[in-house]
């Protein structure tokens, strides 16, 4: 079975993510301050989670770009405010309560639904909230969300080998969390994007991973 | 100076998270400074009275760090962990992630109050943030004996405690809740963003009272 390499900075939710019965076989946690090219090599794909360590990541980043020019696809989610991506990320205050208060009215404007991380994803499933925007992407990159401002959110390359995927939304994040009830929607396509398999069955929690050694 | 009188000295754990040297300020209390995490992380603590792990931190090297954390407590240190602490660092306790519940339904109450907090903070106001309910906490934590829970959810479920009794130092932990003197990104509500700044000074008043007494003692 093929396998997405998450990268892991210890932080919860990446954990939960990865430890919930549909997504266990398909994810492996990959601590950052431990990476290394042969580990790498046994990986399909890889999937950097907002509230990564971009320090660390941006002091290994010919892994990623090595990783890269096999062919091989990146999915990089959140804020990126170290420079190891050629784009410049600015913060914004999140807003995480417009479906509240004017559910007709998201934040993001626009989405390309021809994406196939996006194809069949309603409006709500494409976007609950951002974490900062992108001011500058790359020339040679292409535009899938923008918010209301023309502020780049998701966009997409293939200059460096394979497909590295970057967006402010934060789907493993929230999706650990376990707070947002559709986003099963976004990360089993995000999966098959990746790794060509559909995730199956519920997110279940073993509490047996917690209190846990690492 | 008496010794009481000094800032106490605070070590925040930092996992390079974004906006992280924003939320706590250092005054005439208490002094910090941020630890960054790197490759065999195994800080001195020595010059240190209060070891904050904060919301987003890196339980893997924190779990590496037991030994140094525990050694800490044991010489009277203080504790204060907001994240959800998957890895078996926190003497005692154990936080354990859930969602079987919705967060349509969570509430959160105060259980027991031996410290005052109540004076210092409004926990109704924690409990909604633009309206929506369940945004601050998540899971629960399985106190050690002789703990005190602070904050419960609607199941009875400790969310805040503190534990005096596992160790000779004190541990104020929150299940993933944040507690920081700012933090816009984690809600602009201005009365859930005031609850979760005045909750986390009530219990940084908790750690200071016990600290003071040590230092009469």
């Amino acid at each position: 079975m093929k396998k997405i390499g998450l990268i892991f900075n210890g932080v919860w939710s990446h954990y939960a993510f990865a430890k919930a019965t549909k997504y266990q076989e398909l994810y492996e946690l990959l601590y950052i301050h431990d990476l290394t090219a042969g580990q790498l090599a046994e990986m399909d794909a890889l999937a950097i989670p907002f509230q990564s360590n971009h320090k660390a990541i941006a002091e290994r980043q010919d892994l990623i770009y090595d990783f890269l020019a096999q062919g091989k696809k990146v999915f990089v989610e959140g804020d990126s405010s170290a420079n190891w991506l050629d784009a410049r990320w600015e913060d914004r205050p999140v807003n995480n309560f417009w479906w509240v208060k004017d559910p007709t009215n998201p934040p993001v404007s626009d989405t390309d639904y021809d994406h196939p991380v996006y194809r069949g994803l309603t409006p709500r499933q494409a976007f609950w909230h951002y974490h900062g925007v992108y001011t500058r992407i790359p020339g040679h990159a292409q535009v899938i969300q923008s918010n209301v401002d023309g502020e780049f959110i998701t966009w997409e390359t293939t200059h460096y080998g394979g497909h590295l995927l970057a967006t402010t939304l934060d789907p493993i994040v929230e999706h650990g969390i376990q707070q947002i009830t559709h986003l099963d929607n976004y990360c089993d396509r995000l999966t098959e994007w990746l790794i060509g398999t559909r995730p199956e069955g519920d997110f279940v929690i073993d509490q047996g991973d917690y209190g846990v050694a690492f | 100076m008496p010794r009481h009188q000094q800032p106490l000295r605070g070590a925040i754990i930092s996992n390079s998270i974004e906006g992280l040297d924003q939320l706590y300020r250092s005054d005439h209390r208490i002094q910090y400074d941020i630890l960054e995490i790197t490759a065999d992380f195994q800080p001195d603590l020595s010059a240190y009275q209060l070891l904050i792990a904060p919301n987003g931190t890196d339980h893997v090297a924190l779990y590496r760090m037991r030994d140094l954390i525990h050694a800490f407590l044991d010489r009277g240190g203080a504790l204060l962990c907001c994240d959800g602490w998957f890895t078996d660092w926190v003497p005692g306790n154990r936080w354990v992630m859930d969602n079987t519940k919705k967060t349509i339904d969570v509430r959160y109450t105060l259980r027991d109050d031996p410290f005052g907090i109540e004076e210092e903070f409004n926990i109704r106001n924690l409990n909604f943030s633009h309206g929506i309910s369940g945004w601050w906490a998540c899971g629960y934590i399985e106190a050690a004996p002789g703990a005190t829970v602070l904050v419960e959810d609607t199941w009875q479920r400790p969310l805040v405690v503190v534990d005096e009794a596992s160790t000779k130092g004190i541990m104020v932990l929150s299940a993933s809740g944040p507690l920081a003197d700012l933090s816009y990104a984690t809600t602009d509500d201005s009365k859930a963003y005031a609850a979760m700044s005045n909750l986390y000074k009530a219990l940084i008043n908790v750690i200071l009272q016990r600290t003071k007494k040590e230092a009469v003692g």
